[in-house]
């Protein structure tokens, strides 16, 4: 038996990891390191539901973690990275109201309010430790610091992305605090999946030539400027 | 048995609403008189219902539908409800028995079958409104009455005229019933049902501020001075019928709101009294001053309705003040005059309004200048419209006399004993309320002489004749209401149980009549009978032309110029040069008017100031899917912070 002391520790080094990563998914411009920084956010957090397997030996712990390694660090980053061999695009250098640098400081920032609000909601539960207080508090940020890149930037790609890793956030939550059923765990990686694949739909096309999927990605502003032309 | 009786009261009006619906693309006359007679029907029971109530004392209650605990729906009738529910059915059916005539006059085809379903509904809405057990229901029916009048207002919709006023009747109904609402709310909070119960402490913020938006509601809805401005667009526009059952009932239905809160729910503080008094005069003052400037017939009727109003709430805040003061004889004397008038009012003004959409049936004119000699075309409606402004201008023995004068029997009779600042105030009240009842006098002796008497100044008057008897048989059961409400004042208080310090009013009438009978009958035998053939000047009156008698704008001059700095009349004169320097002139138009005081310095910039945050606030709506996902983001940010702090 690995010794549960071990394991916590394992845990929280699992959790600075995901807190690196979507800092480098907040403030990064290439956008293929984006896919790629967000298919190993998905392992960290698979890794982190098999550590937490270890400590608790709860079947739906390895259910999520299988679901989770299928579809997020391998479907959906393929249909992403699909995306973005047709439409070259490998520079992310538009935004809105924060700049990377800003949102870094700013989701720092937003951390330390997210540890204050929580610890003063949750005083008055029993924490079973404060291995799981911390957990919630990495979550919640996760899901802000998702939402951050959403309204940040101006790419639908980087969007989809900051709402993939949104919903990181909110399994992430479910896992240390509430315990998400696991069918609607499932039924939002399902929910997941299909908006990727209407993206890639839309932004590539079944069966279009490539004039026209150019024209759509004007009309859907998935591009933004004509240098990006081929 | 008087709960059945009111349902089916309450039935017939329903079916009178619905029965033009079923047949609305047939343009029948048996559908609209079908509708109507079921309102006189309604009518009727309806004053047989109130009638019990109000001498038997008997409180009839009974629920419909009860969703949860805290709310229902159920409606109870006291004798303050059955009270307003008499004045709603002695009005509504002679009404209806005038609109019967009426609407057939009128054009739009089929569409005046929804014109007497919507009526038939509107007044179903008051009865509802007053018959209420409790706030929630009060609220619903009076949502209704404004939507129902909204759509009688509209009825000619595709005259600009009465698109302005139809928008500008619906934004103050929406106002005051946004008002109603927030006291309604506000009430509920602190008494914790919506049940009309006491709540007892006046000097509490939210009974304050419950009974301030409550006050500002029914204000607006009965047309109090500042927010008055709808009554003289609404009432023009509309149909006949539809102004008399405005100005008759639902101002009215406003009234009963305010004693209804003030009685059963607030505990008022004396300061409030003095707000509703001073409220009172100023639109009384104020509502003669432009009436007596108004040359629309129906326009001057709805400022003669603002006076009133004010009339009436001068005796509720009386009420209020003497109740605050611990004088119950003399409260209750105020608020039986202002009760008393409130029924007078809408006897004789929706009298007036029947008579005068007549006049304008006639001669298709509203402006009174162009009317004049009618006594002679129509004998009968002027006799009508005589007696009704014989009682509005307060003169024995007619009801509004005996009206009035309670109120002032109250306020002299107070003089004796309030503190001396009220006494102040009291005299102050007094004199405006006296000149108040002097300029409607000469108010309704201008209407009566420019509308009835002389030659007429149009071929239209000229050629009018007297309008059917269907049209005539309403407004006679008015004025013959009038006459006994008059004449029997005193007998009726002494039948109800209520002792008031009234003189017998059959007595002052007997007096006035023999009098009147004695100097006929010396003027008869005294008067010289000699021909006089006159010439040179023309004074007799042979040679006359209509064009250079004494015009109703002639009448109203001398008041004018008294009261020019309340009028403020505004000169604009525009001019156009050939040249820069401005000395060859070209054109040019010069024009006096009368200003719109409120409107220009209150509506409009109120309604620039909406306009302008509105714009502003409209700047959040900005079409971009980042922003919106900053506001959720902030939202969210917020909502932690709160719950982490609170």
């Amino acid at each position: 038996m690995i010794d549960t002391a071990l394991v916590q520790g394992i845990i929280r080094i699992l959790l600075v990891c995901i807190i690196i990563t979507a800092a480098y998914i907040i403030s990064t411009r290439n956008l293929l390191s984006l896919v790629s920084m967000y298919s190993l956010q998905s392992v960290t957090l698979v890794c982190l539901a098999l550590a937490l397997w270890v400590l608790e030996s709860s079947p739906v712990l390895l259910a999520i973690a299988a679901v989770s390694l299928v579809s997020k660090a391998i479907v959906i980053p393929y249909f992403i990275a699909t995306i973005q061999e047709k439409i070259r695009i490998r520079r992310d250098i538009e935004f809105h109201f924060l700049s990377p640098t800003t949102s870094l400081l700013f989701s720092m920032a937003l951390m330390l309010v997210v540890y204050t609000v929580l610890s003063h909601i949750l005083r008055d539960i029993p924490a079973r430790d404060n291995l799981f207080f911390f957990g919630a508090v990495i979550g919640i940020s996760l899901m802000l610091m998702g939402m951050m890149v959403m309204l940040s930037r101006k790419r639908a790609i980087t969007k989809v992305l900051g709402f993939l890793s949104m919903e990181n956030g909110v399994l992430l939550f479910g896992m240390f605090v509430t315990e998400l059923p696991f069918i609607i765990e499932f039924l939002i990686i399902i929910d997941l999946i299909i908006l990727v694949l209407l993206t890639t739909i839309l932004t590539v096309g079944i069966d279009s030539t490539l004039e026209d999927y150019h024209k759509r990605l004007h009309r859907f502003r998935l591009v933004g400027g004509t240098e990006e032309r081929p | 048995m008087y709960t059945e009786t009111f349902l089916i009261a309450a039935a017939l009006y329903a079916a009178g609403f619905s029965i033009p619906l079923i047949w609305w693309s047939r343009d029948l006359r048996a559908v609209r008189t079908l509708s109507l007679s079921c309102t006189i029907l309604a009518s009727l029971l309806l004053g047989l219902v109130s009638v019990a109530v109000l001498v038997s004392g008997n409180v009839i209650t009974f629920m419909i539908y009860r969703p949860l605990a805290e709310i229902s729906f159920g409606f109870s009738i006291d004798r303050l409800s059955g009270f307003f529910l008499l004045v709603i059915a002695a009005v509504s059916a002679p009404v209806a028995l005038y609109a019967s005539e009426y609407y057939e006059h009128l054009e739009g085809g089929s569409r005046r079958n929804l014109l007497a379903g919507c009526t038939n509904l509107f007044i179903l809405a008051m009865v509802l409104v007053v018959a209420s057990a409790d706030m929630l229901g009060f609220f619903f029916f009076w949502e209704l009455m404004a939507a129902a009048s909204f759509l009688l207002v509209m009825y000619e919709y595709d005259n600009p005229g009465t698109r302005k006023a139809g928008l500008f009747y619906f934004i103050m109904t929406q106002l005051s019933t946004m008002f109603v609402l927030f006291g309604i709310i506000a009430l509920s909070f602190r008494a914790g049902s919506f049940r009309f119960s006491g709540v007892a402490v006046p000097a509490d913020p939210v009974v304050l501020a419950a009974f301030l938006s409550l006050f500002l509601g029914f204000s607006i809805k009965a047309g109090i001075i500042p927010f008055h401005k709808w009554l003289p667009y609404a009432h023009p526009a509309s149909p006949t019928p539809v102004s008399a059952l405005m100005s008759g009932l639902m101002l009215k239905i406003a009234v009963y709101g305010l004693v209804r809160f003030l009685l059963d729910v607030f505990a008022p503080d004396l300061w409030w009294g003095i707000l509703i008094l001073l409220a009172g005069v100023i639109s009384a003052v104020l509502g003669v001053i432009y009436a007596l400037k108004e040359h629309d017939i129906k326009g001057m009727l709805a400022y003669s309705s603002i006076e009133n109003i004010g009339i009436i709430f001068m005796g509720i805040g009386l009420f209020v003040i003497f109740s605050a003061e611990s004088l119950p004889l003399l409260a209750g004397i105020s608020l039986l005059a202002a009760l008393f008038h409130s029924l007078n009012h809408a006897l004789f003004k929706s009298l007036l309004f029947l008579t005068a959409g007549s006049v304008v049936h006639a001669t298709h004119t509203r402006d009174i200048e162009h009317m004049g000699g009618l006594a002679c075309h129509m004998p009968v409606t002027s006799a009508l419209f005589f007696t009704g402004s014989v009682a509005i201008a307060a003169l024995p023995p007619l009801n509004g006399f005996a009206s009035e004068l309670l109120l002032f029997i109250a306020i002299f009779t107070s003089i004796t004993v309030v503190d001396p600042l009220l006494k102040v105030l009291f005299l102050v009240c007094l004199a405006l309320f006296a000149l108040t009842s002097a300029l409607a006098a000469a108010c309704f002796v201008k209407a009566f002489g420019s509308v009835f008497l002389a030659l007429p100044r149009s071929p239209e008057s000229a050629g009018a004749k007297e309008v059917p008897r269907m049209m005539l048989a309403g407004p006679v059961l008015l004025a013959l209401a009038c006459i006994v409400l008059g004449l029997g004042a005193y007998q009726l208080f002494v039948l109800a149980g209520i002792s008031v310090p009234l003189p017998d009013m059959m007595l002052v009438g007997l007096l006035l009549a023999v009098m009147a009978a004695l100097t006929w009958t010396a003027l008869y035998f005294t008067a010289s009978r000699a021909e006089r053939i006159s010439e040179t000047w023309g004074c007799g009156v042979h040679l006359q032309e209509p064009s250079a008698e004494y015009t109703g704008h002639g009448f109203s001059e001398p008041l004018d110029i008294i009261f020019s700095s309340i009028y403020r009349t505004r000169i604009r004169n525009e001019r156009v040069f050939f040249d820069q320097k401005n000395s060859i002139f070209r054109e040019g138009t010069a024009e006096i008017r009368l200003m719109k005081v409120f409107e220009e310095y209150l509506y409009l910039p109120a309604a620039r100031f909406s306009l302008a945050s509105a714009t502003r606030i409209a700047r959040f709506q900005n079409g971009c899917l980042d922003t919106y996902l900053l506001y959720v983001f902030i939202t969210v940010i917020a909502v932690m912070v709160f719950l982490g702090w609170s």
